[in-house]
Parts: C-alpha cells; structure tokens; sequence
C-alpha cells in the first residue's frame, strides 16, 4: 500500500468520523488532533535536528494559558486571533529559552528544556491571582472564523465545527512543516543532526538552525496547546507538567521520529490505547507501560517503522 | 432421529412463535431489570489515591446493600469505574462514562481543579453528577451558582470555618498564631477562612508565621524550627494525608506540643495513622463530616465501621460518607421522582428530586440544598489517649452543622463572616 493511498485513506477517515463514529470517540480526536499539531513541531527538533526537548510542555502551557486569558480575562472569543497570539506568545517564550538551550546538546539539551519547563509549570502553580493556581482558568468557548456559536450544545459544538475547524488546523500545520521540512533550511537541520562539525565546516550557523529549530518547533506546540483547551473547557497546571513533556516524547518514539507522518500515528495510538487500557484494568499504567515498552522493542523504529522501507539487505562478500 | 422435511418446518415453525413471543416480551423484560449503571469517578493514584479508595469503598458496600434488597425500582445496581485523574483526563472519562457506557448518573469527583472542569461539562451532557468532595468554587467563592446537573460538595473552607469557632473556647487567651498548609488553593483558603473566623472572635489576635510546603513534602523539619522560632501560642495546620502523620512525628520529636497548641482542621482523614505515641492529648481535631467513633452515631455508621474494620483492617475516614451520601441520595431521588409508580423517572425529574432531599447516611442525616450543595455535619473535638486504639480519638465531640459553618446560597464568603453577630 503505498503511503498517499495510506494518507488519503486516514484523511477521509478522519473528515467523516463525525458522521459515523460515535460521539465519544469522535470527541477523542480532539486531544488526538491538537497533540498532532504539537507533535508535527517537536518532530522538527527531534526527527529532523536531533534535539530531544523534555521540556516542551512548557509550550503546549503556553498556549493554553493564552487561550485562557484571552478568553475569560480579556473576552477575546476569537480562535484565529488566540492561535495566532499563542504562536506569537510560543517564540516570543522560546526565542530566549531557546537561546540558552540549543548551545548544548543531547542529555544537557534535555535537562536544560525540562528546567525551563518546571520553571513554567511552578509560575502557574503559584501565581494564584494571576492564573488560578492549581485551580487552572477557564477556557471559554472560542468563536470560530467569526461564529460564535454560542447557542450550540458544548458537545454538538466539539464534534461538529470544532472538530473540523482543529481538522483544518492540523492540515494546515502539516503542509506548513511539509514545506519546512524539504526546503534548505529544512536539509540543513538534517546535516546538523548528522554531523554538526561538517555542517559548520559548510558554513551553516548551527546554533542559529537549532535555534530557529527550536523556536518553530515552540510554536506548533503552543497551538497545539491553544487547541487542547476548549475541549476540556478549563487549563491547568497539569498541562505543563513534566510528565505531559514525558507523554508527547513518547508518543514521537511511538510513531517513529524518524517518519515525517510518524509522529502523528503515535499521538492517535497512544490516545486510543490509553483510553481502551483505562477503562479495562484498574492499574492501567503498568499495563499500559508493558505495552508501550513492548510496541518500542518490536518497532524500535516506531509504528511507522513498518511502512518505511527496509534497504535491500546486500550480499555478503565471498 | 432422522429430520423430515416435515418434522424441520414444523420446528423452525415453533422456532418463529418462540422468537416472537420473546420478541414481544423483550422490551418489557428489559425494563424490569436490566441493570442501572452509575458511574463513578475515584483517584486511585497518588497522594490522594488513600481518599479516592475511601469514596469506593463507601460506594461499594452501598451497592451491596441496594442490590441485596432489589436495587433501584426493581433493577439491580451496577458501577461503572472510571479515574479520575488530571481535569482534562477526567473530563475525557467523565465523556466516556456518559456517551459511551450510557450511565444513568455519575458519582464521584475529589479534587476542585478536576470538579471545577467536571461541572461544565455535567451542564453540557445533561446527566445528573454528584460530587463526592470536589466544588466549583473558584478560591472560596462559587463559579456555578445555579446549576442544573451538577451536585457540588460542601465549600472546602467548611472545616477551616468549624475550628476557628471552636479555637477560642477550647484554647482561651490565644494571643499568636501560626499556620501551615499545602501550598495550593486548598490550604491557602483554610488558612484564610480560619483567620478572618477566629479574628472575629479574638479581635487583637496576631498571626505571626504562614508556611505552605508543596503537596507531597515529607520532611517539615525546617518548616517546624521555623514554628518553634515564632514562639506562637497555636499552630493551625490544614494538611489532610499523610503529610499530617508525618508532621505530627516530626513535632513530636521535638516536642513541639509541649509549648504550643495545635489545631489539625482536616488530620482525621487518616486518624488511624496518628498514633498515640507521637500525637498528644488535647490538640483539636477535624473529622470532616464522619466520626467513626462517634458515641451518638447511628446504627448504620456502627454497622458501616465494623464491616469495614472486618473486610480492610482499619477504621473508615470521612470520604466513604461523601460516597455512600451521593448514590443513597440519588437512590431517594429515583424513587421519589417515580412517585410510587414502577417506570424510571427522567432525568429532569431526578434531578428536581434530589433539591432538598434529605437521607440516611452514615454520619447522620444529610441533605442537598436547593442550589446543589451538600449540607451535613461537621466532626471536631479534642484528642484523647482514652480509649482501646493504639491512635487518638476526640473527646469531647462537637458537631457543627453546615447551617452554621457554611456561607449561605448567593453570598461571598467573607462578607458573610464579617456579618456575624458575635
């Protein structure tokens, strides 16, 4: 089956589960679509420029909370403009944090963006008045492409326009990272993933790719995090939390960073199987970690890995 | 025996009355009994997993008995289990319980940061949720006035309220106080509540230290030099896990209790662990809602606490009443919306039942209040090394009626204490 047939197939999918699926597993695809879109941007640092963040919950946080302020403080209903105020918001955030980080690399990277993280998480754990503390804010239902919908049913709402209006979005960031990911900028990260040393030696500013990595991989995560929120109506601490940072690494390995699309069938995995584990065994993260510990071992190149495929093996000299 | 083509119609005939006949008689078979799913939502993980077991304990031996004696109207009881977890998990679960596993209610919900997100969404899906522990109280004021679906606990700064009336007649000439809780909205709202409380009470008193370790902190040995160095007459310490063990053994090998009195709003939630070893006499005590020992408590509570005793070798703490309250009330409220008759009422009419409900629970009678919210007893008292445990009980018992220690419907909490005519 060739990967635009697989594609195509998981797109019609997708745009006709509202009408075929049941509710609660369309309402599933909430988090799993604002997850991709997240996902999509961790992906260019870790697929692409060989950065593992551990901190990126940070952003997805930083989206949310904009959604929130905007929302319940300011009474700015509109998704396109919190979009693209969390996107701003997301690199004005990871332009310094970014800076600092990506002048090292591999585990110091990782411990540098989880620092950075729990920073963010403790600020809106403890800033009561200003974020409501472990309280969270709420997320008010935002008005899309000007509608506000307001006389819709919260459910009829997620599974009708929010559901393809995120739908729009993910498609949208996916052609945006598609175009990254192939242009020169996006080869370059490829060499400096590869061997830094000689993408230096060819005159490229490592430490600028990595940033302009980083910055851009912070703001598919902040709108990622902007899209988590009005399905769950309320932002919270948790949502930056390092275990969320934990979970969308997780869910890239799952896939396969190495896949473009990768990525994307982890979060949609990892949401379906932690659903389906919760509600048949009590101690469901044991068991759900058997099972993803298995799925890595069998796939170390991720679900994905199983679509790529294998080089020929070559003929062993006599 | 050899099939003619005869003796098979004449079988497959018999077959086709057969299926019509159950046909016909399905729907009403099913009606009479096919089970009522409740579902509920319990933390089974982290600090606060000891609480969430609690409420399904509760839960559980409700079931029991409910089913024992024929269930809700003539149909068995069945739980749908569900985690609850962080509020945007939870609010997913919650989703499932009702769209997917078609639950006729939704028990549970401990935590205020998951209940908070939880109400909306009850509002939304138009399914009756009742809270075991959790408010939509954003700080100490309501988010959710006038709720339809949603049946909220008691507001989390009751207990603070109780033991700041008490403080003054138990402990008379306080002068300086000190206090520390977790640091989330919780503990700060209990320290808040119970200053402006005992403030009216005792005008000129002052409070010299406030500390809020992280949730989950379990060495308090600076935070308790920082106690002794403000030299305050009282400590009043909100905690409610085992963090309150922990503190009380810390203190204790210091003797912090020797110079100081101490007031634990909320320790009873895991009053078997305060042993008499470590926890002195005379410091008072906060049962929440259930006092297991209590000497006036009914024979339910006393049937309640030998059972649990027997089947998990301790004593029950507050949280299994939260639980056995909310599924006997909506129990009440089914069969007072069926008005005698024997088809299941709609969930409208449940939900008008249960405003005003009053019923049995463990700890006494307990009721919902026009506008959603829990109204009970409230378990405080002084403890005592006289008894047959090897923990402290309290003596004497003092019990504080929400009618008392809860702001009423539509009023801001401070605002109606500084309204107090004392």
């Amino acid at each position: 089956m060739s990967g635009r047939f697989v594609l195509a197939l998981a797109l019609g999918a997708t745009v006709l589960a509202p009408l075929v699926a049941p509710t609660y597993h369309v309402l599933l695809m909430l988090p799993f679509m604002a997850y991709a879109v997240a996902l999509l941007g961790l992906n260019l640092l870790f697929g692409y420029t060989g950065l593992v963040s551990f901190g990126h919950a940070l952003f997805l946080g930083v989206g949310a909370y904009t959604g929130a302020f905007l929302t319940s403080v300011f009474n700015v209903r509109s998704m396109e403009t919190i979009l693209a105020a969390a996107a701003a918001l997301g690199a004005l955030v990871a332009a310094p944090v970014g800076a600092l980080c990506v002048r090292y690399v591999k585990i110091y990277f990782g411990m540098l963006t989880l620092a950075f993280g729990m920073v963010f998480y403790t600020f809106v754990l403890k800033f009561y008045r200003l974020t409501g503390g472990d309280e969270g804010m709420p997320f008010l239902r935002p008005a899309l492409v000007g509608r506000s919908l307001e006389d819709l049913p919260k459910t009829d709402y997620l599974v009708g326009p929010y559901y393809y209006y995120s739908l729009a979005v993910l498609v949208l960031a996916t052609l945006v990272m598609w175009r990254i990911v192939r242009s020169p900028f996006g080869l370059c990260l490829k060499t400096i993933r590869d061997n830094p040393t000689k993408a230096e030696t060819l005159g490229i500013g490592v430490a600028r790719y990595r940033w302009c990595a980083f910055v851009i991989s912070a703001v598919y995560a902040a709108v990622g995090g902007a899209l988590l929120g009005p399905p769950t109506g309320n932002v919270d601490p948790t949502l930056a939390y390092w275990t969320q940072s934990g979970n969308i690494v997780f869910m890239t390995l799952l896939g396969g960073f190495a896949s473009f699309f990768g990525p994307v069938l982890g979060a949609f995995v990892f949401i379906y199987l932690q659903d389906w584990v919760m509600s048949v065994v009590p101690f469901w993260r044991l068991i759900f970690g058997a099972i993803l510990a298995a799925i890595v071992i069998v796939a170390p190149g991720g679900l994905a890995g199983f679509w790529v495929r294998r080089p020929p093996v070559e003929a062993s000299s006599p | 025996m050899r099939t003619t083509r005869r003796s098979f119609l004449r079988l497959a005939g018999a077959g086709a009355a057969a299926a019509t006949v159950r046909l016909d008689a399905a729907p009403a078979f099913a009606q009479a009994s096919h089970a009522v799913k409740l579902g509920v939502l319990a933390i089974r993980a982290g600090i606060a997993a000891p609480v969430g077991a609690a409420g399904l304990r509760g839960t559980e031996w409700w079931l029991e008995r409910v089913n024992r004696a024929g269930g809700i109207l003539g149909r068995p009881v069945q739980l749908v289990l569900e985690e609850e977890s962080s509020p945007k998990d939870t609010v997913e679960r919650y989703r499932k319980l009702v769209l997917q596993d078609k639950v006729e209610a939704v028990l549970g919900g401990i935590s205020t940061g998951v209940t908070l997100a939880l109400g909306p969404v009850a509002e939304d899906l138009g399914t009756p949720w009742l809270s075991w522990d959790g408010t939509t109280q954003k700080g100490v004021e309501e988010t959710m006035p006038n709720p339809r679906w949603a049946f909220k606990s008691v507001d989390n700064e009751v207990e603070a309220i109780v033991a700041g009336m008490l403080t003054p007649r138990y402990f008379r000439g306080i002068k300086t106080v000190a206090g520390i809780g977790n640091d989330y909205s919780y503990g700060h709202d209990c320290w808040q509540s119970y200053q402006t409380v005992l403030k009216r009470y005792v005008p000129d008193v002052k409070f010299v230290l406030e500390l809020f370790p992280r949730l989950g902190v379990t060495d308090f040995t600076s935070h308790i030099a920082a106690i002794q160095q403000s030299k305050a007459d009282l400590l009043m310490c909100s905690f409610w896990s085992g963090d309150a063990t922990i503190i009380m053994k810390q203190a204790a090998a210091v003797g912090l209790f020797k110079t100081m009195k101490g007031v634990f709003t909320t320790a009873g939630g895991v009053h078997d662990s305060l042993k008499k070893d470590f926890t002195p006499e005379g410091l008072l005590l906060g049962y929440n809602t259930m006092y297991f020992d209590d000497p006036k408590g009914s024979p339910l509570l006393k049937q309640f606490v030998r059972e649990y005793k027997a089947k998990y070798a301790e004593y029950p703490p507050y949280e299994c009443d939260h639980a056995y309250f909310c599924a006997e009330s909506y129990k009440a409220a089914v069969e007072k919306a069926a008005a005698g008759g024997t088809t299941w009422p709609e969930r409208a009419a449940v939900v008008r039942a249960l405003e005003g409900i009053e019923v049995e629970s463990l700890s006494g009678r307990r009721s919902w209040r026009q506008d959603h919210v829990q109204m009970c007893n409230f378990y405080q008292g002084i403890t005592t090394h006289r008894n047959s445990y090897d923990f402290v009980t309290i003596d004497p018992v003092e019990v504080v009626s929400t009618k008392v220690a809860m702001k009423p419907a539509g009023t801001k909490l401070f605002d109606w204490i500084n309204s107090w005519k004392i």
